[in-house]
């Protein structure tokens, strides 16, 4: 059986990977992931997303976490 | 999006609490401007200073190096070895790797050859990793910066970090910390080294993103020893409000640092934590983890340490008495193996 390409949101503090269907914003792929905007930025390659990019099916993000403790 | 800025160019970093959204080009213009109005406005740095840059391997401190160096300043950094496993040795590796490509070499103190590594010193004294931690690199950082000339002490605390310890101060109203919470800790006689903080006005989702878009290799993994710190709670408080409210941190932050403030009393009250003695015994309450001064008795000049000569206001400095208790408590463990 045929499974759709769809957008890995890779989170790589966590060692987590979803698999989310396209196309989706930023932002909204956020929200799924359960990840607050300010906490983060949006990486695709060497490219830095914003949270209205438009990312497609068989695309890969990563999201990564920004906040430093201690 | 295009740059709010240039208006041609795709827009790579989207800045609510600034209504703004940059290209690369723009968000670099716009990011070194927030740190040099930071430093020009609370006048942290001049530009004939010598500045110690205390780098860790993460997103804050590679970064200021790198502002700073751009902005002309003569820097040398710092890097202290804390003798986690695995996480220091892939910290120093960033550290070395990005000096490396500026063509400088850091300082680097290895806390083990000291006799003090972070986990095992705090197990013996039974307190918090983060409390050990900050008493042995203030007294470090000082101490470097005063054999080595330096006019300064320079961190990468950033807007986040601030913001989060001020509500924790204000949560435990915690006057003393209050009174002393400010980017600039001034210098004082007997060879207290002034600290700064250029990165209080930009954010850490703003200094990750110059770093990445600059190329800064940086650890991106948290120090294991601080997954339960407290100043992350305050942390992801004050970022629920800032999701919905956009700017509130700046607010909240430049509202508190406003002269005409109650709650603190300027620069010149800040007192030097460096000197400032160690809380005996007990684990540091939570309230503690966040803030830097441990206070005490810490007006007028200070006096040399009796054990080292650091500039202190006891009678011994909070590093040596530290490892006096680890040293104690080591014997003490020894003996009990040997019966």
């Amino acid at each position: 059986m045929y499974n759709a390409p769809m957008i890995t949101v890779r989170l790589p503090q966590k060692k987590k990977e979803l698999e989310i269907p396209g196309p989706r914003r930023v932002m909204d792929l956020l929200a799924e992931a359960g990840v607050r905007p300010t906490t983060v930025i949006v990486t695709q390659g060497r490219k830095l997303l914003t949270k209205d990019h438009r990312v497609e099916d068989g695309e890969t993000i990563d999201i990564i976490s920004v906040v430093s403790g201690g | 999006m295009k740059c709010k800025r240039c208006r041609r160019a795709e827009a790579a970093v989207d800045l609510p609490s600034h209504h703004a959204a940059f290209c690369p080009d723009c968000f670099f213009l716009f990011f070194r401007r927030q740190v040099t109005e930071g430093i020009r406005k609370l006048r942290l740095l001049a530009p004939e200073d010598r500045v110690l840059v205390c780098v860790s391997g993460g997103k804050d401190s590679l970064v200021l190096w790198d502002v700073l160096m751009d902005e002309g300043y003569e820097t040398e950094g710092l890097y202290i070895d804390l003798g986690i496993d695995g996480y220091s040795d892939r910290s120093k590796e960033k550290v070395l790797a990005y000096a490396a490509s500026r063509g400088k070499t850091p300082i680097v103190i290895e806390l083990a050859k000291e006799g003090i590594p972070i986990p095992e010193a705090a197990r013996c004294v039974r307190m918090q990793e983060c409390s050990v931690c900050g008493t042995v690199k203030r007294y470090f950082f000082n101490r470097v910066a005063a054999e080595g000339k330096f006019t300064v002490v320079a961190t990468g605390h950033n807007l986040d970090d601030e913001t989060a310890r001020l509500l924790g101060n204000l949560l435990h109203w915690q006057r003393d910390h209050l009174a002393r919470q400010h980017p600039l800790l001034p210098g004082a006689g007997g060879g207290l080294v002034r600290k700064v903080k250029p990165l209080w006005r930009v954010s850490e989702v703003e200094t990750a993103a110059y770093g990445f878009l600059k190329g800064i290799d940086y650890v991106t993994e948290e120090c294991p020893m601080s997954e339960d710190a407290t100043s992350l709670v305050y942390k992801e408080a004050l970022s629920r409000i800032e999701d919905r409210m956009p700017g509130t941190r700046i607010v909240f932050y430049k509202g508190f640092l406003d002269p005409s403030n109650p709650l603190r009393k300027g620069p010149e009250a800040a007192a030097p934590a460096d000197a400032a003695p160690m809380p005996e015994d007990a684990p540091v309450p939570d309230a503690m983890r966040v803030t830097e001064v441990d206070a005490e008795e810490d007006v007028g000049t200070p006096r040399a340490c009796a054990s080292c000569g650091a500039p202190t206001y006891a009678e011994t400095c909070s590093y040596c008495r530290l490892k006096e208790r680890v040293r104690k408590a080591r014997s003490l463990r020894a003996a009990k193996v040997s019966r």
